[in-house]
């Protein structure tokens, strides 16, 4: 006789989901948090298989033709071509420097004139009753569209581009500056009137810095804005710059200088992004973000 | 309130007081406005016209076609063209963001790219898009879908990672599969940010379509601007402007309200203006 078999509970089902060994996460491998090696070995894995499918496509006899999609070697080759010779009567230095001019500074212009006024705006209740509704009417209209008008009033050259990125500069500094101040915690100023501040060291001591995460993040959202105007300007508006330079590439169907110059863009783009965010941590250490 | 020594009456109730200076200096703005155009000599008619010009130009374009067809033609080309790119992005994107926030490898392996892109401004495109499609309505749709695209993704992305993982596990008790998590669990949690995103995406793509069609096309109200530019008309560019603001405003109004309504749980979280 067989011995007689006790069987207390049905055995688990095999399931992938549950074989743990310990410290083993139970999820599947799709919903594992992976770890930096791996992170890293995925990312540069991924890309460089986009680029191989992006040769292949490209290659002589391939799908696309090079005049829609460069091959990667052209691209190279129009960067270095870009790099030695002076295109359209600048080098790419100065025509990254004029970009950058107009951009930083339409920038700074619009943060000088726009910061003051908006904590005027958040502080004191009549500027805030006053230029609240004209910034209201002007808010909905894109920068981009000032630029015709820009165009009409000052011709195509450097104070149109200047213009454009200031107003589209000028519109979120104001916003979240007003905004920043508005929405402190009443408690701390009431703090500090208990404790014997003025007004003066209040709007100093108080304000200022507790809203200085909101004041910078509007900061970035204007420098944002005044990039992608300032492209926008220069295909439009120009005669010097990177939009220019795209501008002019696509005319003359240099699709490969074209997308040299798109790239630049977007790395100018996101050096400005990293570099606000240093700028939260040097400034506002304490903020969350 | 009876007489006391040295009390000031107050002029109006509470409420509308700012309204009363808001009205006030908007009055301000259009006299000086107007001022300015009405003394023969300070401001020539060409660089800025009259604000009774302005009006008298939105009227006959709303019954003259100018450029091709009137002020409403051109507004309905322009909405439509923005309405198929930003469908396609939240199509697209909305799917996306979940996956990059639901499936680490896939994070790990689009997040670079992703990122390598968005950083390019959606009228960085524009050449590139004209290239390859020619000045087409495929054209614009392409410069509003990549203007709302990283918009929604992001947004979604955030929304589905900040999901309480304590609602995942209780899901996961309960016998839910990864399918079902997403769909009764995530998605209602997530939605308020994911409408956010929405509307982000919706603003940002009426920005970018406004300035592709300054490039190309022929109808729409960013043609209609820059023709005003080419014929020397500034009222027509004011007109054009003041339509792509109400219209950007009307937008957004409109989605406010359809998040009051679809998410009515979602409270504001910023002190109401006063």
């Amino acid at each position: 006789m067989s011995a007689p078999r006790t069987v207390a509970h049905p055995s688990p089902p095999q399931s992938r989901l549950v074989r743990s060994r310990a410290g083993e996460s139970t999820l599947s491998f799709w919903r594992r948090e992976q770890g930096p090696f791996a992170w890293l070995a995925t990312a540069v894995s991924f890309t460089a298989a986009c680029i191989a499918l992006w040769w292949f496509v490209t290659r002589p006899g391939g799908a696309v033709s090079p005049l829609f999609l460069p091959p990667p070697m052209d691209v190279a080759d129009a960067f270095m071509r870009l790099l030695a010779r002076p295109y359209l009567g600048s080098t790419l230095g100065q025509h990254i420097a004029s970009s950058l001019s107009v951009v930083i500074g339409g920038w700074l212009a619009a943060g000088l004139a726009g910061l003051p006024l908006g904590i005027a705006m958040g502080w004191w209740r009549k500027a805030r009753w006053i230029a609240f509704p004209i910034f209201q009417l002007l808010r909905p209209i894109p920068p981009l569209a000032w630029i015709p008008l820009a165009i009409l009033w000052l011709g195509i050259g450097d104070s149109a581009r200047i213009f454009v990125v200031f107003i589209a500069a000028i519109v979120p500094w104001v916003m979240n500056s007003m905004q920043a101040v508005y929405s402190i915690d009443g408690l701390l100023v009431r703090a500090a009137m208990t404790l014997g501040a003025n007004d003066r060291q209040i709007l100093t001591r108080v304000v200022c810095r507790t809203a200085l995460p909101t004041l910078v993040a509007g900061a970035r959202i204007a420098l944002g804005n005044a990039w992608t105007t300032l492209v926008a300007a220069e295909l439009l508006a120009a005669t010097s710059g990177l939009g220019y330079i795209a501008l002019n590439a696509s005319r003359t169907l240099e699709t490969g200088i074209l997308l040299v110059a798109m790239a630049i863009i977007g790395i100018l783009g996101a050096c400005f992004a990293i570099g606000m965010q240093l700028l939260t941590r040097l400034v506002a250490p304490w903020a969350s973000t | 309130m009876t007489a006391v020594p040295g009390a000031r009456r107050r002029v109006g109730s509470p409420v509308a007081q700012p309204a009363l200076y808001g009205a006030l200096a908007l009055a301000a703005l259009f006299a000086g406005w107007w001022l300015a155009t009405a003394i023969p000599g300070v401001v020539s008619q060409r660089v800025l016209p009259s604000p009774l010009d302005v009006v008298a130009r939105f009227f006959f374009l709303a019954v003259e076609p100018f450029s091709g067809t009137t002020l409403e033609g051109h507004a309905i080309a322009s909405l439509t063209r923005w309405l198929i790119g930003v469908l396609v992005a939240l199509g697209l994107g909305i799917p996306i963001g979940v996956l990059l926030a639901w499936l680490p490898p896939c994070r790990a392996a689009i997040t670079p790219i992703f990122e390598l892109l968005r950083y390019i401004p959606p009228f960085a495109w524009v050449p590139i898009a004209v290239l390859w499609f020619g000045a087409t309505t495929t054209t614009q749709a392409l410069i509003v879908f990549i203007a709302a695209f990283p918009a929604c993704v992001i947004n979604t992305q955030l929304g589905v990672s900040q999901v309480e993982p304590i609602l995942l596990r209780a899901a996961k008790t309960l016998g839910a599969g990864s399918w079902t998590t997403l769909r009764r669990v995530v998605l209602p949690v997530a939605a308020p940010s994911l409408f956010t995103g929405v509307r982000i995406a919706f603003g940002n793509g009426w920005m970018a379509l406004v300035g592709a069609e300054l490039v190309v096309g022929k109808q729409g109200l960013g043609f209609l601007i820059s023709q005003g530019q080419i014929n020397d008309s500034v009222a027509t560019i004011f007109v054009g402007m003041i339509a792509i603001g109400a219209l950007g405003a009307a937008i957004d109004v409109l989605l406010q309200r359809a998040q009051r309504v679809i998410l009515p749980w979602k409270t504001a979280s910023v002190r109401p203006l006063e």
